[in-house]
């Protein structure tokens, strides 16, 4: 029966999607039929409540917020200022300037708890400077959707959050056991970009003119207002002036104060800005909408907690169940966001996961890179969402481009199985 | 009609826009207070709710940008015959969720109202005064998919907002 | 058969919804299959500030609450929350039977039936540094979450500061607030030893949890179910009021073991903190009228 649904749906959205709908549109559809044809439940109501809720939660504010923080700061010479600074330094690395995003990404996961403001906001800075130096739109893109779900396992990070409170793991514990995992991911996707660019040199545009260190250190100059607006934001939550959510406020008013000092704050700018930050928003909030809404459909028909509970009752091993809870989330992942998967799974799931010995801190890593993974699956995959936004190019495009992001990942899943220190070693030394 | 509508879509976008510096000013207004030792109520909550605004009243605007996302990956790829079927069951599906949306955000309100629903943080708001900014986000969408839905059934392709010459965000 | 979805706020491990577990087995059991209610716990569903309007509207039959989340709605839900009122179970249990009818009638206006209370443990406070006296309150930054909490703090002296739960782990760390008022239960829930030292067990309130149903859906069931839902319930009510006086004692002691220093108010705070609640049961019953008078001197005799 509930094979039945899963199929029954799932073909549904591809239909709604395909058909051209549009896709906040497409899940709210989705979720409508749902309900009528499996709950007893009407569908009316529960959505209103549902997406006003979801789309006035405080901790979402940090989304526009960021998200104009890219706008403003795509209008500067930023940007071009952090290549100028940047190229010398990576000029003999293969794949030159396509580090910077991945470089980008890692820095700004340390500021946002969210995977779109991290690829958006990278995004709006990064991909105009590449396109304009030559280097190839497969890179470009697939280099930002997979660093860009870095923003997730790099604290602070929301669904830790929602993780720590569901499994009753410690919080400040995930987030400290996110650290060594993000950065080994950041590597894994820098020692690809080596690998790719060496096996197609022909594809990355020549270096500017090679520089000696004095050169390279002068260079570096054009580094300080970016350096100066990280260590803001950052300052500004590890110092406790601001908590996460609105260091992104500080974000913006950092960079309206760089576009002022740079001289490119005018009346223009700052309304095309705003005007763009804000129609981007408004595009991801319709899909926040939607997702909001099938999830409570989802919820009510008990889909998701059906098949984890079916999960349960097979009786694996734990190398097995972690496989089969891998694939999972993976195909969760293709329909749901992040949050709503670990919600509506983990009161089945923990009891299942306490069984088989395998540790609740663990675990949650393993949860937020496959929710990482579902961030670049289409049919529904924020970042894919995002680069949509940003570049028009279709979802499955972006998709195909971020296919060796996603595998990559699946490895970095493999290795911190084999050596579950990487996640474990930096809580332990925390004291308490 | 449209010079009408699309003063309306202007209109909306406009005060999404106010809603989006609205959430920044009330965020820096918390972030400020605090080390002042003033005790601002609900500033948080305020945030949320032009966030809110900001979000629903964007929709109408940012779809005649032609900015809400989809795929034409397969549409694009049928004949004009069927492309402009596609097209127009689309629009029409879009017009009906957008409508069913917007019924029930203005219910919402309503209930709201009759239930006396309040925040239950500091800022103990009744809750139908910021949720009319969603219902009339919503109403104006559902407007703007049938302004299209019209236009599209009339044989006529759907007038879209221009994009400004200093926005070069895409790739193309 | 009848399927009921009855969405509640917290985690699955948490001794309220072990309680709503047994409660719903309970029921299922007693109506022989008829009423199967479906669990949505840590807001899964419906948020926690949803609960109570999905109930109304009738999007869910039966949910929980907590009391205090409707405080700015009507005075009479803001009671549960006046501190230095009802300190202990007993004194808890009291204020209840005081209330309970003006409670119910509320919630009736509404649409809704209460089913039974369970209180949480008593809140203490929570901080980074240690609190000896009145004079030492004033350097606090202390979580705020709702206006009664906020006018408590003001009239501790200390600084309300409003921070929402998902930023509160990162606040207590960096310092954002310094200090927090809540059961020991969620002191332990959150790990707070992580960012805290001291815990006062001031006993400054017991806030309670309702469960509550449609009373449409309520009317709806054959007689015999309804006897089960309300036998189940009373017997949750009976349940839930033990296990949360029996646990407090146990999580005060997991706290210590975490290395959190235990201690109760010194008497000069103690006789401070008296005030500030003489004061604020002054303001509650000034604000909540004649009906609120009569609850408060139910209480008292
Ligand atoms: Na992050
Ligand atoms: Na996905």
């Amino acid at each position: 029966m509930d094979l039945t649904i899963a199929a029954l749906l799932i073909g549904l959205m591809l239909l709604f999607l395909a058909g051209g709908l549009w896709i906040g549109l497409a899940l709210i559809a989705v979720g409508v039929m749902g309900m009528l044809g499996f709950t007893p439940r009407s569908p009316g109501d529960g959505m209103a409540v549902t997406i006003w809720g979801s789309g006035s939660a405080w901790t979402l504010t940090a989304l526009p917020l960021f998200l104009w923080m890219g706008e403003i700061l795509f209008r500067t010479k930023l940007s071009e200022d952090m290549f100028k600074g940047l190229a010398p330094w990576l000029e003999r690395l293969p794949g030159r300037l396509l580090h910077t995003n991945i470089i980008g990404c890692t820095l700004f996961a340390a500021v946002s708890g969210s995977s779109a403001a991290t690829c958006a906001t990278i995004g709006k800075i990064a991909l105009p400077e590449l396109t304009r130096r030559g280097y190839p739109e497969s890179m470009a893109l697939g280099t930002l959707a997979g660093a860009g779900t870095l923003g997730l396992l790099i604290p602070p990070s929301i669904i830790m959050i929602v993780y720590g409170v569901s499994a009753d793991v410690s919080i400040a514990k995930l987030f400290i056991g996110g650290v060594l995992p993000g950065i080994l991911l950041a590597a894994l996707f820098m020692g690809w970009v080596v690998i790719w660019s060496l096996l197609n040199p022909e594809k990355i545009p020549p270096a500017d003119i090679r520089t000696n260190l004095a050169g390279k250190l002068r260079a570096s100059r054009h580094l300080i207002p970016v350096v100066l607006l990280i260590a803001g934001v950052l300052g500004s939550i590890y110092t406790g002036v601001a908590t996460a959510t609105e260091a992104a406020g500080i974000g913006v008013v950092g960079s309206l104060i760089i576009s002022a000092a740079q001289r490119t704050l005018n009346r223009s700018n700052f309304i095309a800005a705003l005007m763009g930050a804000t129609r981007l928003y408004c595009m991801i909030a319709l899909i926040l909408a939607g997702s909001a809404f099938l999830t409570l459909a989802m919820g009510y028909i008990g889909l998701p907690r059906h098949l984890a509970a079916w999960i349960g009752t097979l009786g694996l091993s734990p190398g097995m169940l972690l496989v089969v809870l891998g694939i999972f989330y993976v195909v969760l992942g293709c329909f749901l966001d992040g949050i709503s998967m670990v919600v509506l799974t983990m009161a089945v799931l923990l009891p299942t996961i306490q069984a088989a010995g395998i540790d609740p801190l663990w675990f949650g890593i393993f949860i937020v890179v496959v929710v990482e993974m579902a961030q670049i699956t289409p049919p529904v995959g924020f970042n894919l969402f995002v680069l949509q936004g940003l570049t028009g190019r279709q979802i499955t495009t972006i998709a195909r481009y971020a296919m060796p992001y996603f595998m990559l990942m699946a490895l970095a899943v493999v290795l911190l199985y084999a050596f579950p220190g990487l996640i474990t070693w930096l809580p332990g030394k925390m004291i308490g | 009609m449209r010079t009408l509508l699309n003063a309306l879509y202007r209109a909306s976008g406009a005060a999404a826009a106010l809603g989006m510096i609205a959430t920044l000013v009330m965020v820096m207004t918390g972030v400020v207070s605090r080390p002042l030792g003033i005790y601002l109520r609900g500033t948080d909550d305020y945030a949320g709710y032009c966030m809110a605004a900001c979000g629903f009243l964007a929709l109408a605007y940012t779809f005649k940008h032609g900015e809400h996302i989809r795929v034409s990956l397969v549409i694009e790829r049928l004949g004009p015959k069927m492309r402009r079927a596609a097209e127009w069951m689309s629009l029409a599906a879009g017009t009906l969720v957008s409508g069913a949306l917007a019924w029930y955000s203005i219910q919402l309100v309503w209930q709201s109202h009759q239930f006396g629903d309040v925040s239950p943080g500091v800022d103990a708001t009744p809750l139908w005064i910021p949720q009319i900014g969603m219902a009339a986000g919503c109403l104006v969408f559902f407007i703007a998919l049938l302004d299209d839905l019209v236009t599209t059934s009339l044989g006529r392709a759907p007038h879209r907002f221009a994009h400004a010459n200093d926005e070069p965000a895409h790739m193309e | 058969q009848t399927a009921w979805d009855m969405p509640t706020p917290y985690p699955t491990s948490n001794f309220h919804t072990e309680n709503i577990q047994q409660f719903v087995a309970d029921i299922d059991k007693a109506s022989g299959g008829k009423l199967k209610i479906t669990v949505h716990a840590n807001g899964s569903l419906f948020k926690a500030n949803e609960i109570k309007r999905a109930v109304q509207g009738g999007q869910a039959q039966i949910g929980e609450i907590i009391i205090s989340g409707m405080a700015n709605e009507d005075p009479i839900y803001a009671l549960d929350n006046v501190p230095f009122l009802a300190t202990s179970y007993a004194d808890a249990k009291k204020l209840w039977v005081a209330s309970k009818s003006a409670v119910e009638a509320k919630l009736a206006k509404n649409g809704i039936k209460l089913l039974y209370s369970v209180p949480w443990p008593p809140q203490g406070l929570y901080s980074k540094t240690e609190v000896s006296s009145m004079d030492a309150l004033k350097r606090l930054k202390i979580r705020s979450y709702s206006p009664t909490v906020a006018r408590m703090i003001e009239l501790m002296g200390a600084q309300p500061v409003t921070v929402q739960a998902a930023d509160l782990t990162q606040a207590l760390s960096t310092g954002v607030v310094s200090a927090n008022v809540t059961s020991g239960a969620t002191g332990y829930d959150t790990k707070s030893w992580e960012q805290l030292k001291y815990f006062y067990d001031v006993q400054a309130w017991l806030p309670k949890n309702i469960v509550i149903v449609s009373q449409k859906a309520f009317d709806a069931l054959d007689p015999a179910t309804q006897k089960a839902v309300t036998t189940a319930a009373a017997a949750a009510e009976a349940r839930g009021w033990k296990i949360s006086e029996e646990k407090t004692a146990w999580y005060l002691d997991e706290l210590k073991k975490n290395g959190m220093t235990i201690a109760p108010a010194s008497a000069e705070l103690k006789a401070g903190l008296v005030k500030v609640g003489e004061k604020m049961a002054a303001e509650w019953a000034e604000s909540a009228g004649p009906e609120g008078k009569k609850v408060l001197e139910a209480y008292k005799k």
